[in-house]
């Protein structure tokens, strides 16, 4: 059975993001009309439909974190990569989204970086991370 | 832990020795209930499905506990998948479905390779023609709730549907459907094998202001104290959150259940506890619980949709000391406005944090609200 939203992150997997063109051809392959794959594609925080960065990094920002210091790491990270959330550095490499809750409350602030979680995290352990993300 | 105790598929053995309707009384008799935060009778819910006639049943196990704060479902799947797949087996016997949906939420989607490889090996060992797939969500809250868990898989928007009917009747493409979370599912082979399975034993997610936060296994009823003590707080405690919709209260010794907490105005859910010390400003905790509900509102409905943004609005206002004092008021009656006439439990819920803040802790609030005499004074 083809489920719509495990095509979408399969597309989303394999490209970066979920484009106009992929849609239509989407569309086609499970015959239903492209307005209901936009509608379920811009529904989700972890889908996207524009161009991403190279890196992805979604920092947690939901209260357990939150109490631990998440909104100076996310001032600081905004700063370092002269960028806001949902936007995208010039040279496309990193791109940055305050998200909901990851579930990692127990090892608070966290973020995941291309899908890979970083917790407890510090100033000075960001920078490292950063470091080794492809360029 | 309990919780971490294996079966190796004994207890679904034994489920299949009894029969469905064996299985089902045994259930009840144990008196297993939700552990998503509904708290309905399992055994109930498994029956209303077994007496639907449909020629096709499906069971979904909800893994999709976006609460903030909330981390014991990720817990179990980590360290114990083994008892989840079995629980999913027994019900989809019990109920007679043949396909079962686990819906991982996307935050966790690193676990659903390793969530395979148990799938197939419970599978060759109990030798079940069942089949079990994993829907891996995409990021939002409100998925959490179980008709938007139907919804999302069929492929639609992840928005709640109306109740009734309920997915025990009406459920994924229209058929009759069970759906559980986790915790209960894993809870189901503990406690057809073990005879000193105890339904008293309860995870609780213990995190924020603590030096040892994490998941504890402890009896429904545990002192507030003895939980925050274990997490080792460096600060004085102020307040406790249970998650974001349960909503606040002062930090008291009390004893941890549903009446109790209700009787402070919150709700309980899925046992979990935010502390939060006195060095933090509850306005502050609930302009980014408010900005959390902004963010998650599916805009099905009005009152969600417009009404989490305005509270948005209002309490960053007061956060910067830019608001008056009848904007507290306007608040709490919008809060209250949208508690009661909102679509699901999400928008019902989504201010119930700030009216038990502004019950316990409005003196805080005021304290950010420029007086009109000084107003005058800066100018304003």
């Amino acid at each position: 059975m083809d489920l719509l939203l495990t095509e979408l992150r399969r597309i989303q997997k394999k490209e970066g993001f979920v484009s106009e063109k992929s849609m239509k051809l989407l569309s086609k392959k499970l015959k239903i009309p492209i307005s209901k794959v936009y509608g379920a594609a811009t529904f989700y925080a972890m889908m996207h439909v524009k161009k991403q960065g190279r890196n992805v990094i979604e920092i947690c920002n939901s209260p357990s974190c939150y109490l631990n210091g998440s909104l100076d790491l996310i001032k600081f990270l905004e700063k370092k990569l002269k960028i806001k959330s949902r936007q995208t550095t010039k040279d496309g490499r990193f791109c940055l989204h305050i998200c909901s809750c990851i579930g990692c409350c127990d090892k608070s602030p966290s973020m995941k970086i291309n899908g890979k979680v970083y917790s407890n995290l510090t100033e000075k352990k960001i920078l490292e991370i950063l470091k080794t993300c492809r360029s | 832990m309990q919780i971490l105790r294996k079966t190796f598929g004994r207890g679904y053995e034994k489920a299949v020795e009894l029969g469905q309707e064996g299985t089902i009384s045994l259930l009840k008799k144990k008196g297993l209930l939700g552990r998503g935060g509904g708290g309905f009778s399992t055994g109930q819910k498994w029956e209303m499905v077994l007496n639907e006639i449909s020629e096709q049943k499906f069971v979904v196990c909800n893994a999709d506990e976006g609460e903030p704060g909330t981390f014991k479902d990720r817990f179990i799947l980590m360290n114990n998948p083994e008892i989840v797949i079995e629980g999913i087996l027994t019900a989809c016997f019990a109920v007679g479905a043949d396909t079962a949906f686990i819906y991982l939420r996307g935050e966790y989607d690193y676990l659903e390779s390793s969530l395979k490889k148990t799938i197939k090996s419970i599978l060759e060992k109990t030798k079940s023609k069942t089949k079990i797939d994993i829907v891996v969500g995409a990021g939002a809250y409100v998925c959490g709730e179980e008709t938007a868990i139907l919804n999302s898989i069929e492929g639609e928007r992840g928005q709640p549907r109306h109740k009734p009917p309920y997915p025990t009747a009406r459920g994924l493409w229209g058929k009759p459907t069970v759906i559980n979370n986790v915790e209960t599912l894993a809870n189901v082979p503990l406690l057809m094998f073990y005879d000193d399975w105890n339904p008293n034993l309860r995870l609780y997610s213990l995190s924020g202001n603590v030096a040892k936060p994490g998941v504890y296994e402890l009896p429904e009823g545990t002192s507030l104290k003895k939980l925050i003590e274990l997490g080792q707080p460096v600060k004085k405690i102020k307040a406790v959150y249970f998650g974001c919709f349960g909503g606040c209260m002062p930090y008291d010794d009390i004893l941890i259940t549903s009446e109790n907490i209700c009787g402070k105005g919150c709700m309980l859910g899925a046992h979990t506890i935010i502390a939060v010390d006195e060095t933090k400003s509850i306005v502050d905790v609930a302009t980014n619980i408010a900005k959390f509900y902004e963010f998650e509102s599916c805009g099905k409905c009005t009152p969600c949709r417009e009404g989490t943004m305005r509270i948005m609005n209002l309490l960053e206002n007061i956060s910067l000391k830019n608001a008056k004092m009848h904007d507290l008021n306007t608040m709490q009656e919008l809060a209250e406005v949208i508690k009661e006439t909102s679509f699901c439990g999400l928008g019902q819920s989504a201010t119930n944090h700030l009216l038990t803040a502004l019950k316990y802790f409005r003196n805080e609030f005021e304290e950010r609200v420029i007086e009109k005499k000084d107003r005058k004074r800066v100018g304003r």
